[in-house]
């Protein structure tokens, strides 16, 4: 693509955080990867969330929400006072837990969730696959579509698929997710690599997987990508996805960044991340990472969701449009 | 009419033949290959690893046509466990032999890997042969058929047939973990279940149990085998309670049947197979992980015996017409 487009974000500040009184006891800890529902009523921003750890020190995951008021998104008119999902059966792949999470709504007014279900591994630490819970009654609460995940290990995704973002394009469903290519083991504790990849259904049950990475590396080998949200604006597709290095990246100089891809077809992706548009800020709750964005068209314009340091930790952001260049 | 067998007993005895890997017992999920003027039958052995948890291992044991001599045993790797994090990183049993196109031979394997609150997942994969059986390749790192919507866990035990243009499998997948009692571990429950595909790799499933259930809702069923024989398509498979099978006389793996007309339908008899549990010898208090098969004309199985075949496995030769007790 010769024109690649540039796009500017102004920071409207940290809209929820986990320490915020508003939070119920079982929001201990983490508010990630923000997913919105809008609803007459208000835009329901969806999240990730974590209650204390247990005594090993290890976390569950739960879907939960807040309500915004619909002309001032900055306001949050309500919280979830309960998850929205409970936790996976025994020995199934979301038995620990849900995040990232990705809210869409099919035909009929049914709000579906797109989900990465976590469980724990001997020999590496946890493995991921993707679920669909169902609301009937416009996001208030979620069953599962089945026990086990729509889309899960294939010869070459082998391990770790997770990070789904689902968007519907023409009637045509899109799965963009992560899935693991590796795990790297000679850094102590083994840490996966993994690539965004695609999928698209007719349904948004049975996907039919492209089997390629779609987007170019730039921090070499390693580099693990995820969270792919695409919006379309202007006539093309635009792509904010998250990137990080595959170890030693809990930190502000190897920690995740917002990258950018555009794209006329949804196949081939032009990858240009100085065009995301939105960096760290130079002190605070975003200082050191912000990722899982997920864009939205809202009032004539569009609207960034992102979370900060620690992906996710204290919270997330919002951020609207301040200039587009083409 | 029951079926009649001649019995004859425990042909492979993994500890008499100096496997490779340190397997030091089991020889278990036997299945015969018919080879240039030799039978060769692939099966899983156990190592241990540094933590002292078994690792299946899969070895082959090449024996005169008539199953009376063994002549000899791999000494290398047929099929590599998987790299860290896959799907059968911590062990491959049971594998089943399709015979495919251009002399080769494909390996579907049940891949196991650790958990954490339950003891292991189980997933299917697919390796090629190009060298007559003696190694395998795998297609890819992952599996071919894994966990889906409707079958959470546990999926493994493929048997594969071709019939006309179309591949069938049968396999078996977790319907749910029991807990018994406080501190007891969790315990599975899987069924036996059919899919089919146009090329062996891509397949599509049902996600229902096609065997009717005789010992009540948890009942554990595995391993399925299937011979087509005059049109009459025959399975043999195995079946066990979900709580106290290791321990308790009675509640371990016995070997069940069924017969199908239409590759649909099952009708399922187990008295019928004529191998009941004797209570004596090598087989006297298990019967499991059978696989029917053609030996030179006859019918034949090879099945493991007590102890989830720590011991080996032994053969039993059919002596009357497996379609005489059909109602067509």
């Amino acid at each position: 693509m010769n024109n690649i487009p540039r796009f500017t974000w102004r920071k409207l500040g940290h809209l929820f955080s986990p320490e915020s009184s508003l939070a119920p006891p079982w929001m201990h800890t983490h508010a990630q990867t923000p997913s919105v529902l809008q609803r007459r009523d208000c835009l329901r921003i969806f999240f990730c969330t974590r209650p204390p750890a247990d005594v090993a020190g290890l976390f569950v995951s739960l879907i939960g929400f807040v309500d915004v008021e619909p002309n001032n998104l900055t306001q949050i008119i309500r919280v979830s006072q309960t998850p929205v999902l409970d936790l996976g059966q025994r020995g199934s792949f979301d038995e620990f837990g849900a995040n990232p999470v990705s809210i869409t709504t099919t035909e009929n007014n049914d709000v579906r969730a797109y989900y990465a279900g976590w469980t724990r591994c001997e020999s590496v630490p946890f493995n991921a696959a993707i679920g669909v819970a169902v609301s009937h009654d416009n996001g208030d609460s979620f069953r599962r579509l089945g026990p086990g995940p729509v889309l899960s290990y294939s010869l070459d995704e082998p391990f770790v698929i997770g990070s789904p973002k689902v968007r519907q394009f023409n009637k045509t469903w899109f799965l963009h997710y992560a899935a693991g290519c590796r795990w790297l083991k000679q850094y102590g504790r083994p840490e996966p690599v993994y690539r965004i990849r695609c999928a698209t259904s007719h349904d948004g049950i049975v996907w039919n997987k492209e089997g390629r990475d779609i987007i170019s590396l730039r921090l070499g080998a390693d580099e693990c990508q995820a969270g792919a949200d695409i919006v379309e604006f202007k006539e093309l597709f635009h792509m904010f996805f998250s990137y990080r290095q595959a170890v030693d990246f809990r930190n502000k100089d190897r920690g995740y960044r917002i990258g950018y891809a555009v794209s006329k077809n949804m196949r081939n992706w032009t990858r240009s991340d100085s065009s995301a548009g939105i960096d760290v800020s130079p002190e605070g709750w975003d200082s050191e990472m912000v990722s899982y964005a997920h864009v939205f068209h809202w009032n004539g314009t569009l609207y960034m969701l992102y979370q900060g340091n620690d992906v996710g930790r204290s919270g997330f952001g919002l951020a609207v449009l301040d200039s587009y260049e083409a | 009419m029951e079926m009649k067998w001649e019995k004859k007993g425990c042909v492979f005895d993994p500890t008499q033949h100096g496997l490779p890997f340190g397997c030091f017992a089991y020889a278990k999920g036997p299945q015969a290959v018919a080879m240039d003027g030799f039978r060769r039958v692939y099966f899983s052995s156990c190592s241990q690893d540094s933590s002292r948890k078994y690792l299946s291992n899969v070895c082959y044991a090449d024996f005169s046509l008539d199953f009376g001599e063994v002549r000899k045993v791999n000494r290398h790797e047929v099929i590599a466990l998987g790299e860290l994090g896959a799907f059968d990183e911590h062990g491959i049993f049971p594998v089943h032999i399709f015979r495919g196109e251009q002399r080769e031979l494909w390996a579907y394997t049940t891949g196991w890997s650790r958990r954490v609150s339950v003891s292991a997942e189980g997933a299917i994969g697919l390796a090629i042969s190009r060298d007559l059986g003696r190694t395998f390749q795998k297609v890819g790192v992952g599996p071919i058929v894994c966990a889906s919507l409707q079958e959470p866990f546990l999926i493994g035990d493929p048997f594969i047939l071709k019939v006309r243009d179309a591949f069938h499998m049968w396999y078996i997948f977790g319907l749910r973990w029991i807990s018994p009692d406080q501190g007891h571990q969790a315990e599975r429950v899987y069924k036996i279940a059919h899919a089919t595909s146009t090329d062996g790799i891509n397949w599509k499933r049902e996600g229902l149990p096609i065997i009717k259930d005789s010992l009540g809702s948890d009942e554990c069923q595995a391993l399925p085998s299937v011979l087509e024989v005059n049109g009459i398509y025959h399975m043999v498979f195995c079946y066990r309670d979900a709580v106290g099978f290791r321990t308790e006389p009675g509640k371990g793996y016995r070997l069940g049947y069924a017969y199908s007309l239409d590759l649909v339908q099952w009708v399922r008899n187990d008295r019928l197979l004529g191998l009941p549990l004797t209570g004596e010898g090598w087989d006297g208090e298990m019967m499991c992980y059978p696989h029917l098969f053609d030996l030179g004309g006859r019918i034949a199985l090879l099945y493991n015996g007590n102890n989830f075949g720590r011991n080996g496995f032994g053969l039993a030769i059919l002596q009357s017409d497996i379609n005489e007790h059909i109602i067509r």
